[in-house]
């Protein structure tokens, strides 16, 4: 066979590449099917670690390239509003809590997914699908949860014969011997969202409430917010320090692990850290239940976390080639949920009793027996105007406000004003 | 010859038409607007563009990833109802009069002493940059160690001194030290600037002058009052100028140092404009945030350059 000549091979480059400018597809032996996928930096490292051996094994199967990048939690908000934005990015993002409703117009349809989950699983858990199911679609599919726990010294407290507390109302009983002992209750009253986990589950637990399940009355200025208040000013006074106004979300399991808080209220994190880590203060550690508040109700912060794909994504069959890859395969999915020691549970309902819990005999209080699980600003349902509440850290505020000295009724008053500005804006 | 005849009719329309550019290019009314041009491209691309989106942005009802309309001066309006944004337009006069007060009298002193005939004189210049190289989210983030309830160096170093009682200042979690730790930090960065500035408006005054004010009898300070001061005049109206409106949109110091809290006190136009409009989707809030002090920072530039320029003239 002849070589073509110049002429021959210029013609022929020439109208091919025009044919795929016209058709703006690349052919398709050039097309090279690779999907991007955002999420935050997990604080069990291990399963950022597993994530990434999967996404190779992912492309091995599949011959979809998949590249994962990692970023800090505070700086999610802003790499996802930029997105958007220039629509270009990443095609698939990690979504904590309300996410999905901030975002709900730029996000693919999951509901085949899901659908698909949930007859593997059981159905979602409650606060996954209050967050990631927008207005009867499902914007994100639920990928694992993390919720708070209470987190204690308990070498320390057998040393002093101290009770485990079972209430708030115990927390404090206990909380003033700790202090006496140098090892006070740590828990956050500043700008943080470790503050609104705790300040919320105990506003709920005294019966209180920020904005009604209707989503639009503000509830916060009543006599559960004030009992509410009235018990954090004895905790702020008797049983911690005024270190905690100054905290970030990580100083409680810093102060944990370090030896000096003697009880916090926090998700496994600060246990698995000590423990990866062998700090002395590891063996200490132990968990128990969800404390209740006055009417024997025990509620507690869920934080779910989602996979979402941006509708600007060119790439969305693959990518949800990885989420079914990585949800949909049981022994993935297992694999996945068992490198997160805990700290990543499981989204549905038949799988709430996995196996990960018997990794350490110190997850045991991770059944939660009678606890009630939510998101930040239940029971109103989350919307841009409780993101805003929530992000205004209203609540931690009118908490700080009190404690530091401003009168209950003004503190609560306060907060009622500004809840009652972001309904109305 | 014939070939040189060749080349001559061929190179002569070349030449001609080289030579017409070159005429044009000596031509000053084309030449010089074709030099400002890229750099008036890069400014529109990257100044004017986003200072129109975000004008747009403020006068609209924009929220992340849906459509928007103009909803005029509403976000400006909406904003001085809220308590955040009042503490915040306080907190953002309070640090920035403290701070730049601060570096202009840190400054001056300390562009007198690097004026001085000091041993490593060139190393010391050098080393007094460094806080101004640093990464400001890096170098604030050694301060938030140092100021840490847990870890406190500075607490600990009081204690130890006996000037602080245990378990010494809550640094970051009471409002005025809060503050006072912010102001701090961003005078430590801050006054690398005005110093080494200061300094070269100080090399620059006539050696004649202080040797004519000596031979007068005039002192230290009134050589300071009388000549230093009033030539300096010029380059402390152009770095405060410039002081004032780096402090006013700063945000790495408060972000990484408080985040705004305790209770808001420590927010600045910057932050609260990212908890608004990032955090939250509204980017339209965010934006008015951001923008609300612009007029003001455009009345201080132009009184501060109407100043320097009667200085100069």
């Amino acid at each position: 066979m002849d070589s073509p000549t110049r002429r021959q091979f210029l013609a022929t480059t020439s109208a091919g590449l025009a044919g795929i400018l016209a058709a703006g597809v690349p052919p398709a032996r050039g097309q090279q099917r690779e999907i991007s996928y955002l999420c935050w930096n997990n604080f069990a490292p291990a399963s950022d670690k597993k994530l990434a051996e999967i996404g190779q094994r992912f492309t091995k199967d599949t011959g979809i390239k998949i590249r994962i990048d990692h970023i800090a939690a505070p700086q999610q908000a802003a790499k996802y509003a930029s997105e958007v934005q220039t629509q270009a990015g990443h095609d698939i993002v990690e979504m904590r809590m309300h996410f999905p409703w901030l975002y709900e117009p730029q996000l693919v349809d999951l509901g085949d997914i899901v659908g698909e989950l949930e007859k593997k699983y059981g159905k979602a858990l409650s606060a996954a699908t209050e967050t990631a199911k927008v207005n009867g679609v499902w914007r994100a599919v639920p990928q694992y949860r993390t919720f708070f726990v209470a987190a204690y010294r308990e070498d320390l407290f057998k040393k002093a014969s101290l009770k485990v507390p079972d209430t708030w109302e115990d927390l404090y009983t206990v909380g003033k011997e700790l202090k006496k002992m140098g090892n006070p209750v740590g828990i956050p009253i500043s700008q943080n969202y470790d503050t609104i986990s705790t300040a919320g589950p105990v506003l709920w637990s005294f019966g209180g409430m920020e904005v009604d399940k209707d989503g639009k009355t503000v509830r916060i200025n009543s006599p559960a917010t004030e009992q509410m208040i009235e018990w954090y000013k004895k905790m702020f006074r008797d049983c911690m320090e005024p270190e905690v106004l100054s905290w970030t979300d990580a100083s409680n399991n810093e102060s944990l692990q370090q030896g000096k808080a003697g009880w916090i209220h926090n998700p496994v994190s600060a246990y698995i850290v000590a423990r990866n880590n062998k700090l002395v203060t590891a063996d200490g550690i132990n968990h128990h239940r969800s404390l209740a508040g006055a009417n024997g109700q025990r509620h507690e912060t869920d934080v779910p976390r989602h996979i979402g794909i941006w509708k600007f994504s060119k790439n969305v069959a693959p990518a949800k080639e990885w989420i079914r890859y990585l949800l949909a395969k049981k022994e993935v999915y297992d694999e996945y949920i068992m490198s997160g020691d805990a700290f990543n549970l499981p989204a549905y309902t038949n799988l709430v009793d996995h196996p990960v819990l018997k990794t350490d005999p110190k997850f045991a209080a991770l059944k939660q027996e009678g606890v009630q699980f939510h998101c930040y600003g239940w029971p109103a349902p989350p919307s841009d105007k409780i993101q805003l509440i929530t992000n205004s850290f209203i609540l931690p505020n009118m908490v700080a406000k009190a404690v530091t000295g401003t009168p209950t009724k003004e503190a609560v008053g306060w907060a009622d004003k500004e809840m009652k500005k972001v309904m109305a804006g | 010859m014939a070939v040189g005849g060749i080349r001559v009719a061929t190179a002569s329309p070349r030449a001609g038409l080289t030579g017409r550019v070159r005429e044009l290019f000596d031509r000053e009314g084309v030449l010089g607007p074709l030099f400002v041009t890229p750099a008036l491209i890069i400014l529109l691309l990257l100044v004017a563009y986003p200072f129109a989106m975000a004008l747009y942005f403020a006068l609209s009802n924009a929220f992340i990833g849906r459509p928007s309309h103009l909803v005029g001066l509403r976000n400006f309006i909406n904003l001085w109802d809220s308590d955040a944004f009042r503490q915040t337009f306080q907190n953002a006069f309070v640090f920035t009069g403290i701070a730049v007060a601060f570096k202009v009298v840190l400054g001056i002193s300390l562009a007198l002493l690097l004026n001085q005939q000091l041993w490593f004189k060139r190393m010391i210049r050098g080393a007094v940059l460094l806080p101004w190289v640093i990464p400001t989210a890096l170098s604030t983030l050694g301060w938030w160690w140092m100021f840490n309830s847990l870890y406190s160096v500075v607490n600990w170093t009081g204690i130890a001194l006996g000037i602080m009682d245990p378990p010494g200042p809550n640094w970051l979690g009471q409002k005025y030290y809060a503050m006072a730790a912010v102001v701090t930090v961003n005078v430590w960065r801050g006054l690398p600037f005005f110093a080494i500035t200061i300094l070269a408006g100080l090399v620059a005054i006539p050696k004649e002058l202080y040797e004519a004010a000596e031979a007068d009898g005039a002192g230290a300070v009134s050589r300071f009052w009388y000549v230093t001061l009033p030539l300096l005049k010029g380059v402390l109206a152009i770095v405060v100028l410039f002081s004032t409106i780096f402090t006013f949109s700063d945000f790495n110091i408060v972000y990484v140092l408080t985040h705004g809290g305790p209770i808001n006190s420590t927010h600045l136009f910057a932050t609260l404009a990212r908890q608004i409009g990032l955090e939250t989707g509204r980017i339209g809030e965010g934006a008015a945030i951001s923008l609300y002090l612009f007029p003001v920072l455009v009345l201080v530039v132009w009184a501060q350059l109407r100043f320097v320029r009667k200085q100069a003239y």
